[in-house]
């Protein structure tokens, strides 16, 4: 007969406590580099951003460099555009609070540049189409959760069929960020996911082709 | 960190912690899986099938169990418990072919086969007491590979190893996967000593630990474990030895596996009820056998809750966006839509995924010492039975739960 095998079970909880630090850090890593990543991203938008706003600056007397102000506008918001696609991939796999953090600079970033499209809009007098998807980060309502991704599937749509034609600034909203909610407040939104284009709110889902209507008007 | 991931965490660990102990303790017994003990003595042995309505399967058990090699076999007692149907004739047509078998008939139906069992045992006069079903065929070495266990006095009760018989319908066949694996599971328990069933089949215990206990509660709708758990609670061992094959006819209807289900579950919280003074009091039932079988509950109830709140949200979720989408007239699906973008708890759940699938797959690797006759099974039915018919199972444990609160503990 076998002796006593009763110390294989402190055997097996020391090999999964092993088994489970090491997936800690080894997700902690995973996690750790999309955060780097993210932050270069970010970094980098942050450089765009200041020149842009420099660029404006210089400029305030002299409207003949409207275009070019006008094609970095667009530029960078097709950068940051392509980012927030990246970023929200991540939105629900991360287990820190790296993610979230990140959005929510963005989100400040973003309406920043949106705060500065209207400038530019107003300085060069000149219209072009920018649509400003204001959506909720942590949307628990199931409902709203999907008519946010079906906004998001229509926005992300006409963006690829008009390429650099339009601005799409996608914003997840903090309730903490008191600018973003001033602004929000200031265009009488009272409930998300909504839409502006070029200053008209929509928050009712509507098609696609009253959509493209709305941004090509 | 919200609550959902802290659940999916602890899921995770308990899960990874089971599985290291079924591995370590195989790892450490991995050549004494298949070990049998040469009984030292001749060690005098009766065993008992009870039967009812049992016409079907009683001559050839009658027979396999005649044929046994065992030579301190004495006597086969078939209690029949009323049948009405044509089990009892075929009983005494048996009794006059086989020197050993005694035929004898409870006064009334019992209603349940612990009281067939009981009856039976007032016919046995022998050192150890063995009990096996009217549809379970054991192999003719069966018992003589369980008897030397009994050398050792601090064993109560021996058991054997199951295996399903009937293994053409889709069902059996995923039984026949779960049969293996619990019994490579339960060699594995023995090393720790922590064996909580003995199953019906084919079972044998010490008379006198079986009298002293009163036999099977004919209250309890599993008394095969009811008996395990009462021996287990008086400091008895119980030992389970892998050679010793007995074969049986699984449900193949989905009607009659639920039944049995429902009875063995319902039957298996009676026992829990029973025995919920021992929790983390004594010995391995304690400590072991007892939280196991409440984890497992827990863990298959709150993880089907979690797994169809998860669901119902998703479909919920696409539900609704397929609507809009239609009001929208914009694709209801999308390429962009497919994203991969692992998180730490996906890579814990691959990697148990991943070490479940090799711990089954061994454990049916240890399972081919089977007679030619039975091909292995396939890796679809261990795909089906680990992703449908697991998954499935805790709905069977609610519904059980439900049984036993309704109290009602009919067969």
């Amino acid at each position: 007969m076998l002796k006593s095998q009763k110390h294989v079970f402190w055997e097996a909880l020391l090999v999964t406590v092993l088994i489970f630090i090491v997936g800690i850090l080894l997700g902690n890593a995973l996690e750790q580099k999309r955060t780097e990543k993210i932050d270069d991203y970010y970094a980098q938008s942050e450089i765009s951003l200041m020149d842009i706003l420099i660029f404006q600056d210089i400029i305030k007397t002299n409207s003949t460099n409207c275009d070019t102000l006008i094609d970095s506008n667009i530029e960078f918001a097709d950068k940051i555009y392509e980012e927030a696609i990246l970023l929200s991939k991540y939105d629900d796999q991360q287990l820190t609070n790296s993610a979230e953090l990140a959005q929510k600079r963005y989100s400040l970033l973003r309406t920043l540049l949106w705060m500065n499209i209207i400038k530019t809009q107003e300085r060069c007098e000149k219209d072009f189409n920018s649509i400003i998807y204001l959506y909720s980060l942590n949307q628990e309502d199931l409902t709203k959760k999907a008519e946010q991704k079906v906004w998001s599937n229509m926005l992300q749509d006409l963006k690829g069929k008009y390429g650099n034609k339009i601005i799409l600034i996608p914003i997840a909203v903090d309730k903490e960020s008191t600018s973003l909610n001033t602004i929000i407040k200031n265009h009488n939104i009272t409930e998300l996911p909504a839409i502006i284009i070029n200053n008209k709110v929509l928050t009712e889902i509507v098609t696609k082709d009253e959509l493209e209507k709305e941004i090509i008007n | 960190m919200d609550a959902l991931t802290l659940c999916y965490f602890i899921f995770t660990f308990i899960g990874l912690y089971y599985l290291s102990l079924f591995s370590l303790i195989y790892l450490h017994n991995i050549r004494h899986i298949y070990e049998w003990v040469k009984p030292k003595k001749e060690h005098e042995v009766s065993i008992v099938i009870p039967c009812y309505n049992g016409a079907e399967g009683i001559e050839k058990t009658i027979q396999q169990l005649s044929e046994s090699d065992y030579p301190g076999l004495k006597r086969i007692i078939v209690v029949d418990d009323c049948s009405t149907d044509n089990s009892y004739n075929i009983m005494k047509e048996c009794e006059k072919k086989y020197d050993k078998l005694l035929v004898v008939q409870t006064p009334k139906n019992t209603g349940n086969a612990a009281g067939a069992k009981n009856y039976g045992a007032k016919f046995v006069e022998t050192e150890l007491i063995g009990f096996s079903d009217d549809d379970a065929y054991p192999n003719k070495d069966a018992i003589s590979k369980m008897i030397g266990f009994f050398d050792n006095p601090k064993v109560g009760a021996v058991t054997s190893r199951v295996l399903v018989q009937n293994r053409k319908k889709r069902l059996a066949k995923l039984q026949s996967v779960e049969y293996k694996l619990i019994a490579f599971t339960r060699k594995l328990f023995g090393f720790i000593d922590a064996i909580y069933v003995t199953n019906g089949p084919l079972s044998i215990y010490r008379k006198k630990i079986f009298d002293d206990i009163n036999g099977f509660d004919e209250k309890n709708l599993t008394e095969d474990i009811e008996i395990t758990w009462n021996i287990l609670s008086r400091g008895w061992k119980v030992q389970i030895s892998m050679l010793a094959i007995v074969y049986t006819t699984a449900p193949e209807k989905f009607k009659i596996w639920l039944k049995q289900r429902l009875r063995w579950n319902a039957g298996g919280i009676q026992t829990i009820i029973k025995y919920k003074k021992e929790f983390l009091r004594k010995g391995m039932i304690g400590w072991f056998i007892f939280p196991y079988f409440v984890f497992a509950w827990i863990l298959g109830i709150f993880g089907l809750g979690l797994l169809t709140y998860r669901v119902s949200r998703y479909l919920m979720i696409q539900y609704l966006s397929t609507n809009y989408s239609i009001e929208a007239q914009t694709a209801i699906l999308r390429i962009n839509d497919i994203s991969f973008a692992p998180s730490i708890l996906f890579f814990f759940g691959i990697t148990l995924l991943t070490l479940n699938i090799i711990f089954n797959l061994n454990a049916l690797a240890h399972s081919r010492k089977e007679p030619e006759h039975f091909k292995r099974e396939n890796i679809f039915d261990l795909i089906i039975y680990m992703f449908v018919y697991l998954l499935l199972y805790p709905i069977v444990l609610i519904a059980s739960l439900y049984k036993f609160l309704r109290k009602d503990y009919s067969w």
